[in-house]
């Protein structure tokens, strides 16, 4: 589904360059739910904002099912994430003017060809545990229920991967709790392919696999890491 | 057509669960706005029309016969008024015999015959009073005394300025140097003939020119030009019609009644009020222009700030894969809506309370008293000029924000 090849960011200039992503090689499949992990300033959010088409690399390539997409145009890439992609931050990213429904909806209503947006909307609030709260604003309910209103919104247009941003930093953990089960749910029941940020340890119990970033460079991919080895070889310290 | 109805729903809820302080801010700073787009020239035009007014009502009326070029005076004026009031439309027919004459106050205190003493040359209309005041207003401006009656032949009304005095504007040695109601003057005429007068008023019209006339009867200024020769004949014909601004159409009528001269519009005559009012209309584009480039500027700050409030939003909805078009739409849409509520609020405050008080409380110039001339082309302008400077204001604030990454737009870095 994502192929990643030689992935590079760098911020500023000659000496005042600094690298973020120094080459990253990685493949998330269709259906599975991966997390991205490591210390901070290890290039994981730009690693998935560069992922979500929020920010361009400064080198390397993209595939999602073979298309190239860092060669589209503003436009296309727009285009691609309001049809194919579907995106939940770390903040509270509801826009306060819109009720929870009209928030969900809003992705659909820019496409011409869903005519039932808010039927959809509605059945995704439900989905995610808010079929009571399509009329409150944001600012009227609990920052997990907001971040459950998002990952709806992320959902409306049935997107082909869903990628979080650290969806729990924000939230109590009976939230986080919720949140994380509730992408545990849509990876099983749905597929839904997840492609999740997070530096919290315990979340790796909801995810198939880790992808482990240290100053840049894919660490380890393999569920099957061994804290000890890895922590022995002065990597990736959790944040 | 999609794009317009997501931009239409986003502005929608934008201005509806909105920051109220920051739109009322901006409506009002859009409706005072306006209001001063209307303002600065209605106050120009209004002392133009004022200026055009004065001259129909004090000089010319609405449309003025001569006679032609190679004639001295109209002959037959008693049959020319007659055909001319059968014309619809018309409310007076005045017939002025013109003349000019020196005039002297207090001619009795003069050392010698060498000495000015207290007089100068002055344009002498005789007038027949019934038929004057259905073509001027001369009648309504008698600061002093009483206005000229029919039969009078030793009474004389004098304009201000020859009659001099604290309200003149004339510095006092041009004037008669405060000529009083009773007093008499004595005028010697180009012919020599020497008579004497009782002033038997004194007006103030607050027009320069109709200020330094003086008034006779036609039967007085007759006999003194000559009964034989000046018996019907006129020197001018004033006419007043119903409509000022009809001119063009009463003229063509009365020259299908085959009269024996010049026929000509008040307009014709006020050659130096038309560059007046052209030098206003400058006058008035220009500071209507800074004001628009101050709306702009006032409004482009108050959008400015408010969309940099709303810059994460901005960085979200594109995040989520909304079109920039979509984005810029949609704070078009607001900037068009504060713009129109502006227009709207600024003209009720016009109409309602500006206008009124210029109405009731006209501002009172040397020229007369000047109320507010709303031209429908001043508001038009207006309307163009706000909805320009909207357009302005509401898109460069967005288009600046859209330029940033999302990263920047959503997280400022």
């Amino acid at each position: 589904m994502i192929k990643v090849r030689n992935l590079q960011k760098v911020y500023g200039q000659g000496s005042n360059a600094t690298h973020a992503l120094k080459g990253i090689n990685i493949t998330v499949k269709s259906g599975e739910f991966v997390a991205i992990m490591g210390r901070s300033g290890s290039g994981k959010s730009t690693l998935l904002h560069i992922l979500g088409l929020l920010d361009m690399p400064t080198g390397g390539e993209i595939y999602i099912e073979d298309t190239n997409v860092l060669k589209s145009s503003e436009r296309e890439r727009a285009r691609f994430r309001l049809e194919e992609l579907g995106y939940v931050f770390q903040e509270y990213s509801l826009l306060g003017e819109l009720t929870i429904l009209e928030n969900v909806y809003l992705p659909a209503l820019c496409l011409a060809q869903v005519k039932d947006y808010k039927k959809r909307a509605v059945e995704m609030l439900t989905i995610v545990g808010l079929g009571e709260r399509l009329t409150h604003y944001p600012n009227e309910v609990s920052g997990g229920e907001q971040q459950r209103a998002a990952i709806a919104r992320a959902l409306i247009n049935k997107p082909k991967i869903l990628f979080a941003d650290e969806p729990t930093a924000s939230l109590d953990a009976t939230s986080a709790k919720i949140v994380l089960e509730l992408f545990k749910r849509l990876n099983k029941d749905l597929g839904q392919t997840i492609v999740m940020v997070t530096h919290e340890p315990e979340d790796e119990k909801y995810v198939d696999r880790v992808i482990w970033l240290k100053d840049g460079l894919v660490w380890e991919t393999s569920p099957q890491y061994d804290k000890i080895s890895l922590a022995l070889e002065g990597a990736p310290l959790l944040s | 057509m999609g794009n317009l109805k997501v931009a239409l729903f986003l502005a929608y809820k934008s201005i509806l669960k909105g920051n109220r302080w920051a739109l009322a801010l901006i409506i009002m700073v859009m409706s005072l706005s306006f209001a001063n787009l209307i303002l600065t020239p209605s106050i120009l035009s209004g002392v133009a029309n004022t200026l055009n007014k004065q001259q129909v009502n004090t000089l010319f009326a609405n449309v003025v016969i001569d006679p032609e070029e190679d004639e001295y005076y109209l002959d037959h004026v008693e049959q020319i008024e007659n055909k001319i009031k059968q014309i619809p439309g018309v409310i007076g027919v005045s017939a002025h015999l013109n003349s000019s004459a020196f005039i002297e106050y207090q001619w009795q205190d003069k050392g010698s015959p060498a000495d000015k003493g207290k007089s100068g040359n002055w344009s002498v209309i005789g007038i027949d009073p019934n038929q004057e005041v259905n073509v001027t207003t001369i009648h309504e401006h008698i600061i002093q005394g009483s206005y000229l009656e029919a039969d009078d032949r030793d009474a004389i009304i004098l304009g201000i300025e020859v009659a001099g005095g604290d309200s003149a504007q004339s510095s006092s040695f041009l004037t008669l140097e405060g000529v009083q109601v009773g007093d008499k003057v004595r005028l010697t005429y180009p012919n020599g003939v020497q008579r004497e007068y009782r002033v038997k008023g004194i007006f103030h019209a607050r027009e320069t020119q109709a200020d330094r006339l003086v008034f006779v009867t036609t039967k007085e200024l007759t006999s003194v030009l000559g009964r034989t020769i000046f018996a019907d004949r006129a020197s001018q014909i004033l006419v007043k019609i119903e409509q000022t601004g009809d001119e063009r159409w009463f003229i063509e009528e009365l020259e299908t009644l085959g009269i024996n001269g010049k026929i000509r519009s008040w307009r014709e005559y006020g050659g130096a009020a038309g560059g007046i009012v052209s030098s206003f209309n400058v006058i008035a584009s220009l500071i209507n222009g800074i004001g628009l480039v101050v709306a702009a500027i006032v409004m482009f700050i108050v959008i400015y700030i408010n969309v940099l409030n709303r810059k994460r939003q901005i960085g979200i909805l594109r995040a989520i894969g909304i079109k920039t078009n979509i984005v810029i739409i949609s704070y078009l849409i607001q900037a068009l809506f504060y713009a129109v509520l502006g227009i709207i609020f600024g003209e009720l405050i016009m109409h309602f309370a500006i206008e009124p008080y210029f109405t009731n409380y006209p501002l009172d110039l040397p020229l007369g008293l000047v109320s507010l001339g709303i031209e429908p082309s001043a508001i038009l302008k207006a309307v163009l000029g706000l909805l320009l400077a909207a357009i302005f204001a509401g898109l460069i604030p967005v288009l600046s924000i859209i330029r940033q990454s999302i990263i920047k737009s959503i997280w400022g870095n």
